[in-house]
């Protein structure tokens, strides 16, 4: 480390202001502040003393994903081998099959997102900071193994460049960039990405991955009479499996568990907010019960806790609604936010046929309200503090 | 049940202004602050709630073939048909009626009055008004239909524009590129909105046949007459 150290302040002086790559100082900034405590202290007023900036909030998500990360790599290969062979074959040999599907996919996430970040910093002369390895990450987690590479990198360019960049980049941006990114490729690419069949990483032919129906689209099309848990389990599809994620589905979706760990980090940590993930989960308990109260089709019959570990719920709950950005800001409207989201995903669930996966959307259209949400809450106090003080 | 399913088929899936991009003028030039957006859209919900139905009479008493003689019973009349005069009628009562509602907002809310300037009488030719009429002239809805439908139309439309004129409070501040400050951004804006209320398309709730396809077609071309209009007045 010391090395890399001398060696950065050795050119460093080639980026500063006048230097011979001053254009690029995004980059070595980039690089300097990735792996050193920069020298920079501010020089006027207000301070705030905090180890935490944005730097390492971002970090710390990336940390929190991990455990969904290495799950998926995991599940990917599993799949891939019990699909091909019939029978499970151990950890390592799925791991390595797992790695064969997923690292190509993050690799290109990460590299073509990274080009237009890069791209946008220094010629909008802003700092690249580790923002990127948030969206970078969350987006190929959402995908299906056997992705097409190159969706993964229209998507990707689409959720930086459209998401965030012309926003203004990190912290500006409405909607969340990987939301977009996934949006953006489903509804453009609908046949491979529909959300009601699985994607099990076959070997040979990608596109033409699937074997299965996944337990959402299964709840859709449930014959009336028999309850759903019934023809769920004889899918292989029961609580158990579910919440633990050893079933096929997207790359970092499968795994309730995992999530709830990074839950966990990003609750202790402070930095995801709980009060959405509580407002979520309430949400969807009570639309769902309401639903399995009044509803007759076999899906609104199904239990309120099955909703929490099907399909992309926890993933959205916690890495995705928690978006300190996109997500309402205020106290109140954090509660609201989180309720509203997770009424939408039981309604979209149950009642539109054409996507099964509601959770992705219904994120995406709180992401939309959240501002409107926002403001309602402040004038609302200020109306409050105002007769208080009247 | 059906009324409930109409009103969020009109407010949710079939937002006039993020499926069917009606209206668009007034929403993105009034969505700078969410005051003015609030009272345009109140305005919008007003004329919609009272045009739909106003025009639905007009229809059946008037214009359908046989409709005069429904009421006159005059034998000479049965085949009188003057559904080719729809279009000025509808507007002419649109028209009538924004008048009403400037005068309205003029003599109680005369803040909101200036703030809304031009843009109120101009409520007159927004699409969205017209093309809720259109839409329930095409889909043959009876009269509780269509206040509901107007009704929750106007509604959609609002919800859209208070929620872009809060994303553009949000991203007053932002350091956008500058080629796409202002109306750009909107159009962006617009765009991804778009894509969040994506979510709910397809949702089946009355199992109606989609409008015919002509119709919309010419209501897009006015919208495209419209952008350039306002092209022209940038």
């Amino acid at each position: 480390m010391k090395f890399m150290l001398d060696m950065h302040d050795k050119v460093r002086h080639h980026f500063e202001k006048g230097g011979k790559f001053e254009k690029f100082w995004p980059l070595f900034d980039a690089q300097d502040t990735f792996m050193f405590t920069p020298a920079t202290t501010t020089s006027s007023g207000p301070h705030v003393r905090d180890a935490l900036d944005l730097k390492r909030v971002m970090i710390t998500v990336v940390f929190a994903l991990f455990p969904a990360i290495l799950f998926g790599i995991w599940n990917a290969g599993h799949q891939h081998n019990l699909a091909t062979d019939g029978a499970a074959q151990g950890i390592m040999p799925d791991i390595l099959m797992g790695l064969r599907y997923v690292v190509p996919v993050i690799i290109v996430s990460y590299a073509v997102g990274g080009i237009w970040e890069v791209l946008f910093c220094i010629v909008r002369k802003h700092e690249i900071n580790e923002g990127f390895l948030v969206t970078g990450m969350l987006f190929p987690l959402t995908l299906p193994p056997t992705i097409p590479l190159w969706q993964v990198a229209v998507g990707i360019s689409f959720g930086v460049v459209i998401g965030k960049e012309i926003f203004g980049g990190t912290g500006m941006n409405v909607l969340n960039p990987a939301l977009t990114a996934r949006a953006f490729i489903f509804f453009a690419y609908p046949s491979q990405m529909s959300g009601d069949a699985v994607w099990v990483a076959m070997s040979g032919d990608a596109v033409q991955g699937f074997s299965g129906a996944t337990a959402l689209a299964i709840a859709a099309i449930a014959e009336p009479g028999v309850p759903l848990t019934n023809a769920l389990t004889d899918a292989g599809l029961t609580f158990k499996n579910m919440f633990l994620g050893t079933i096929p589905g997207s790359i970092g979706e499968t795994s309730t568990l995992a999530c709830l760990i990074g839950a966990a980090i990003l609750i202790l940590t402070r930095i995801g907010s709980w009060q959405i993930m509580a407002g979520m989960v309430i949400g969807t308990l009570a639309t769902a019960g309401l639903a399995g109260a009044m509803g007759t089709s076999v899906f609104a019959q199904l239990p309120p806790q099955y909703h929490l570990v099907m399909g992309g719920f926890a993933f959205g709950c916690v890495f995705m609604a928690t978006d300190p950005v996109s997500s309402a800001a205020t106290g109140i409207g954090k509660w609201i936010y989180g309720v509203l989201i997770g009424m939408l995903v039981v309604i979209i669930r149950l009642a539109n046929p054409a996507y099964p996966e509601g959770v992705m959307l219904s994120i995406l259209f709180m992401n939309v309200m959240a501002p409107m949400i926002d403001h309602y809450v402040l004038q609302a106090h200020i109306r409050k503090r105002k007769a208080r003080y009247a | 049940m059906d009324y409930i399913n109409l009103a969020l088929k009109a407010i949710f899936v079939e937002n006039i202004l993020l499926a069917f991009f009606l209206g668009m003028c007034s929403y993105l030039s009034q969505s700078k602050k969410v005051e003015s957006a609030t009272g345009l859209g109140f305005a919008v919900v007003f004329v919609l709630t009272l045009s739909c139905p106003m025009n639905w009479a007009i229809k059946e008493f008037l214009l359908n073939k046989g409709a005069l003689a429904s009421w006159t019973k005059i034998a000479a009349l049965q085949s009188v048909d003057l559904s080719f005069l729809s279009f000025i009628c509808y507007i002419a009562v649109i028209a009538a009626l924004v008048q009403l509602v400037e005068m309205v907002i003029d003599r109680f809310f005369p803040a909101l009055y200036t703030t809304l300037g031009i843009f109120l009488p101009l409520i007159t030719v927004n699409c969205s008004i017209l093309g809720a009429s259109l839409f329930m002239h095409e889909r043959s809805y009876d009269l509780t239909h269509t206040i509901v439908f107007g009704f929750s139309s106007g509604l959609g439309w609002f919800l859209a524009i208070v929620a872009l004129a809060a994303i553009r409070k949000k991203i007053r501040y932002s350091n956008i590129p500058e080629g796409m400050r202002g109306l750009g951004m909107a159009f962006t804006v617009t765009g991804l909105m778009a894509i969040g209320f994506l979510g709910f398309s397809g949702i089946d709730l009355d199992k109606e046949p989609a409008p015919k396809a002509a119709p919309v077609a010419e209501i897009e071309a006015d919208v495209v007459a419209e952008a350039v209009d306002l092209e022209e007045d940038a």
